[in-house]
């Protein structure tokens, strides 16, 4: 049997997701990220991206193949387990409107197994960490876009997963924000937290992966480091690898 | 499951203006309107006096109706705004998300039922013959309108559709139920229509919980009750297992 701290993070086997309609999402994708890498998936609009992150979650179930979770089948009898490793920052804003900051964070702890006291006190670290401690009263549909994008982040971070996915975070935000961001997400990384980051932004994937995937028609088509992916190709910016390889 | 049984218990009682005191305040009126000032012109029903005869039906009334409207209502809002997904996505399985959303329902169900009851007393005088039986009526009556509300939260596409479910499905059969009336003053086939309302039997255990009296047995009432809220609750925990409406 193979040791938990040898086995991937995530793998994907053979991965499809057939729509209703016969819109194929996903059309038998394999990926592997190791455990404590910053994995970017790229990929145009349309590609799959979303489709892949929701099918690991638990909110999209696929047509046929295999998703495992730090070797937990993610949709069999160990989904519930698989689910407690991961940590997902969807790319929509969408935060309950009905509780204050702090006690939407500590609800989302213990959905996710926290026990009461453990979830308030990770809470008041993550409002710290997301410099929220102020708007901890507040409702998150009063917040600006800026705060509700770091309250999302840290309600991906509360139950301290293993894995966390982040799915476009930086979409749509202003440069100052998204650097901060970026120093969220570096900072969790150096603590040994694996990493899937999907993006739109070729700068942020180059600034802050170890290796990426892209993504075209539900396939990963190329692998490897930002390095190894210009080399191969013979490209000098991944922009350029990214426009051979999805490109038109 | 506890946080979020308690975020829908939270959500009704912080609410409380919108999800306790309107139905209340509309059963007082009833009694007020129909039981005293048009009521003196009924006098009595199988020796009932009519103020007496419509509390267990009124009771009932709200109870089904804010049941069925408080899971409907939660779940569609946290659908259609998107924050359904941080509890689909944690390790919760299929029956404890069934329990959290019942929680809601049958507690703001239950309160507006004792509240309509205490409401009651005030203007009119009425026994209480056999509380168990009332309790059992409203409990079963509560979890049957709460799970319909869940599987109606879970299909509906648009708010048009669950008032389309409140009000031209449940509020009809509520009425038609024998609330403001008793069976035995209805001529055929209206009253053995009636019997195929399974509203006339939580109607009529309820009735026989304040009463002493009502149209078929009690525990003919109280074992259709008691059907139709098992089949609704496996309808509503077969619709979450199946991901209608969460898991595409």
């Amino acid at each position: 049997m193979t040791p938990g701290h040898l086995l991937p993070a995530l793998r994907c086997e053979g991965v499809t997701k057939v729509f209703p309609g016969g819109i194929e999402a996903l059309a038998g994708l394999g990926l592997s990220v190791p455990a404590g890498r910053f994995h970017g998936l790229l990929g145009p609009n349309g590609a799959g991206k979303t489709t892949l992150i929701r099918s690991v979650v638990g909110l999209t179930r696929p047509t046929a193949g295999e998703i495992r979770v730090f070797g937990m089948d993610a949709w069999g009898r160990e989904a519930a387990a698989a689910r407690r490793a991961i940590g997902y920052a969807p790319q929509e804003v969408a935060l309950d409107r009905f509780v204050p900051v702090r006690e939407l964070l500590e609800l989302h702890g213990r959905y996710f197994g926290m026990s009461r006291a453990d979830a308030r006190e990770r809470a008041e670290e993550m409002l710290v960490a997301f410099d929220l401690t102020q708007k901890a009263g507040a409702y998150a549909n009063t917040l600006s876009g800026g705060m509700r994008r770091r309250l999302l982040l840290a309600r991906a971070l509360l139950h301290r997963p293993r894995l966390v996915i982040l799915d476009e975070p930086t979409a749509g935000v202003d440069i100052e924000l998204r650097l901060d961001l970026w120093e969220y997400i570096r900072a969790l990384h150096a603590d040994g937290t694996t990493i899937l980051l999907t993006t739109h932004y070729l700068e942020e994937a180059e600034a802050l992966c170890e290796r990426v995937s892209f993504i075209r028609a539900g396939t990963i088509v190329a692998s490897g480091t930002p390095g190894e992916l210009r080399e191969r190709f013979g490209a000098p910016r991944l922009e350029d690898v990214y426009l051979r390889v999805v490109g038109r | 499951m506890g946080a979020l049984a308690e975020r829908e218990a939270l959500r009704v009682l912080r609410l409380w203006t919108q999800t306790i005191a309107p139905p209340v305040v509309a059963a007082a009126l009833f009694i007020v309107v129909f039981g005293i000032a048009l009521g003196s012109r009924i006098r009595t029903i199988e020796g009932v006096p009519y103020e007496q005869f419509i509390v267990p039906g009124l009771v009932l009334m709200g109870v089904a109706t804010s049941a069925f409207a408080n899971t409907a209502t939660s779940i569609y809002q946290a659908r259609s705004d998107g924050f359904i997904e941080d509890p689909v996505s944690s390790p919760m399985t299929a029956s404890q998300l069934v329990l959290g959303y019942l929680t809601g329902g049958v507690l703001r169900s239950l309160l507006i039922g004792a509240a309509t009851l205490a409401a009651a007393r005030v203007f009119v005088s009425f026994p209480l013959e056999r509380p168990g039986l009332l309790a059992a009526a409203l409990v079963l009556t509560s979890l049957a309108f709460a799970a319909l509300g869940i599987v109606v939260g879970l299909y509906s596409t648009g708010w048009d559709q669950q008032n389309f479910v409140g009000n031209l499905v449940i509020q009809p059969l509520v009425f038609l139920g024998g609330v403001f009336y008793s069976i035995d003053d209805l001529s055929r086939p209206w009253r053995e229509m009636t019997h195929a309302d399974p509203i006339f039997y939580m109607v009529t255990a309820a009735r026989h919980g304040i009463l002493g009296s009502g149209d078929v047995g009690p525990w003919l009432a109280l074992g259709i009750a008691a059907a139709l809220a098992a089949a609704m609750l496996g309808w509503a925990w077969t619709t979450f297992v199946r991901g209608v409406g969460i898991r595409t």
